[in-house]
């Protein structure tokens, strides 16, 4: 077995007085299936956000492959590292965002040829070509002419999907990927997710939904106040054997 | 003995007369041409009183010339008599009172413009009016040409000069966004006639000297860089943060997300706040008369000021109207194309 993907130690990022993540550690092994849940405001989707670099963290250590990453030592400080190398490492991690984040001047094909096409400097017919393979995946290649603004809130991220998928990235990161849709529009989307499960994709999922957590995790965190306040297999952790109550009703809630 | 002293008698009072007549004459027509003068300072007086009718009949006096006249005074005070008959609408008592000037002087060019005139004052006035375009319309077409190419120059220039300035302005490094700040608050704040002014009079006191035009297009593309800036860097910033987030989570320089994501998405934004800009750009051109360019503001000036007619400025402000409906409705063209990706 080779070393986990990505590995983050004792990570600290504050906001200003606020301990927004507070020395947390995780790490992925490929393929696996990390689903952090948690009530608004816990740190969830910062923590996802420092593993591809959108925000500086205060205190700990990112490895990306077994390396260091994303920081250099300068002056007797950690800051971070240039343009260029954060830029190669973000290439290489796939993000989908909860309002999907779309390019609306772009047609759908055109969202998904741009990362090939700008970022990997891949000639426009060899970008047509991945683009058009990602968006059979996620089955909507009869879209390819149309602007985001035409499609669903599920079809724009099934699109959004592909459009990372089509850097080939090592890891996918899904901050909140259904928060922003109606509910009859929540199981394309999870059933897309499911499917690059199913293919073996390496990928952290921050969601409100418990029963997508309960069935496609490896691991489910669940973290409050930035703290990772319990962790397991969904099995465990769903268990009605969960210690804490403030977890327990979380997830009644929830559920 | 007497004989001889007859005959020098004789000669004598030869050589008395002789100078006596030169006198004679000398005197005589200084009268005369005294006698002119008087008149024609008299007549200036009495029209100077309001006596307009005293001043025409001193006038009148005024001889021809070959009798004592002199030409001068004579067009002169025939002229006068026209002009006084002309304000008080007596047409062809001024007409009268030109072709007495050209009975005498077939080729005087004062008598022949004034009778065309009163000829077209006959005219009905809406044959006037469309004989005076006929007449000026075309220099004004001519100099609304150096209008258009100020025009177009300006517009090709100013959206790149402002993005420019707009991108130093959100550039971290404090000195360029500082250095740009100043260059937008310069140009900004002060009136682009004095910016004109400053480039074409006041450059060459300090070494450099511009030709008209190139004094022209600095100015304008100047100001309207710093203007286009503001808008420009507003149309940036109100990008939706999420877009240059996806950008970078792909893997983007700020320079490709600039450049692929954020600067195309302003494009339709951009549209009716710079089409606002060019339209006062269009009117903003007139003030390069001021530094000797002779463009359609300058060529109707120069009608107006020769004959002083009114129908050379209604022209010039329908050649204006013109030019902006055309732009006013390219602007709309182009924003409706550039909004293609919004229609559902």
């Amino acid at each position: 077995m080779t070393g986990p993907i990505i590995e983050l130690t004792d990570i600290v990022k504050r906001f200003g007085e606020h301990l927004a993540v507070d020395h947390v550690s995780l790490s992925l092994q490929k393929g696996e299936k990390v689903v952090i849940v948690g009530p608004s405001g816990s740190g969830k989707s910062t923590l996802l956000r420092t593993m591809n670099f959108l925000e500086v963290i205060d205190g700990g250590l990112i490895r990306f492959e077994g390396r260091e990453a994303g920081y250099v030592e300068r002056g007797g400080r950690r800051v971070p590292d240039r343009q260029k190398r954060i830029c190669a490492l973000r290439s290489e991690i796939g993000m989908v965002f909860q309002q999907f984040n779309l390019f609306p001047h772009m047609t759908v094909l055109g969202n998904v040829m741009e990362g090939p096409l700008t970022v990997l400097g891949r000639p426009r017919a060899e970008a047509e070509e991945t683009a058009r393979a990602m968006l059979r995946r996620v089955g909507l290649e009869d879209k390819s002419g149309a602007y985001p603004v035409t499609l669903s809130g599920g079809q724009k991220q099934r699109v959004a999907i592909a459009r990372a998928l089509a850097m080939s990235p090592k890891i996918m990161l899904f901050d909140e990927p259904t928060s922003a849709l109606d509910p009859e529009l929540v199981g394309e989307v999870f059933d897309t997710i499911r499917q690059l499960a199913r293919d073996g994709m390496t990928m952290v999922i921050v969601t409100h939904n418990m029963g997508f957590a309960r069935e496609v995790a490896d691991t489910v965190i669940f973290m409050e106040n930035g703290r990772f306040l319990a962790q397991g297999a969904p099995r465990e952790f769903f268990a009605s054997g969960v210690e804490n109550p403030r977890i327990r009703s979380f997830i009644e809630k929830m559920l | 003995m007497t004989a001889s002293v007859s005959q020098r008698g004789g000669s004598r009072a030869l050589v008395l007369l002789l100078p006596l007549c030169f006198l004679l004459l000398a005197w005589a027509s200084c009268a005369a041409a005294q006698g002119s003068d008087m008149l024609l300072a008299k007549g200036r007086a009495a029209m100077d009183q309001g006596d307009l009718a005293g001043a025409e009949a001193l006038f009148l006096q005024v001889p021809a010339p070959g009798a004592g006249g002199d030409d001068g005074q004579y067009v002169f005070s025939r002229m006068q008599v026209a002009r006084i008959r002309h304000a008080q609408a007596d047409l062809d008592g001024a007409e009268a009172a030109a072709r007495e000037v050209l009975a005498v002087y077939p080729d005087n060019a004062e008598a022949q413009n004034f009778i065309a005139a009163v000829e077209r004052e006959r005219l009905p006035a809406w044959r006037r009016y469309l004989q005076d375009t006929a007449r000026f319309l075309p220099s004004l077409l001519h100099g609304s040409l150096m209008t258009l190419v100020l025009v177009l120059f300006t517009m090709a220039v100013s959206p790149f000069g402002g993005l420019l300035i707009a991108l130093g302005r959100i550039c971290p490094v404090k000195a360029l966004s500082g250095a740009c700040w100043f260059v937008i608050w310069l140009f900004r704040g002060t009136p682009l006639l004095l910016q004109l002014f400053f480039i074409y009079y006041g450059l060459p006191a300090l070494g450099v000297t511009f030709k008209p035009l190139t004094a022209a297009f600095l100015g304008l593309g100047l100001n309207y860089s710093a203007y286009l800036a503001e808008i420009i860097r507003g149309a940036i910033q109100s990008i939706e943060h999420g877009q240059t987030e996806a950008a970078k989570a792909l893997g983007m320089t700020p320079w490709q997300t600039m450049r692929r994501v954020i600067i195309p998405q302003t494009y339709k934004r951009l549209v009716p706040p710079v089409g606002n800009e060019f339209i006062a750009l269009i009117k903003d051109t007139a003030l390069v008369s001021t530094i000797a360019m002779v463009e359609l503001m300058r060529t109707a000036d120069q009608i107006f000021n020769a004959y002083f007619n009114v129908t050379v400025l209604v022209l010039a402000a329908v050649v204006y109207l013109c030019f902006t409906t055309v732009f006013t409705f390219v602007f709309e063209r182009v924003e409706h194309r550039l909004g293609v990706y919004e229609r559902r």
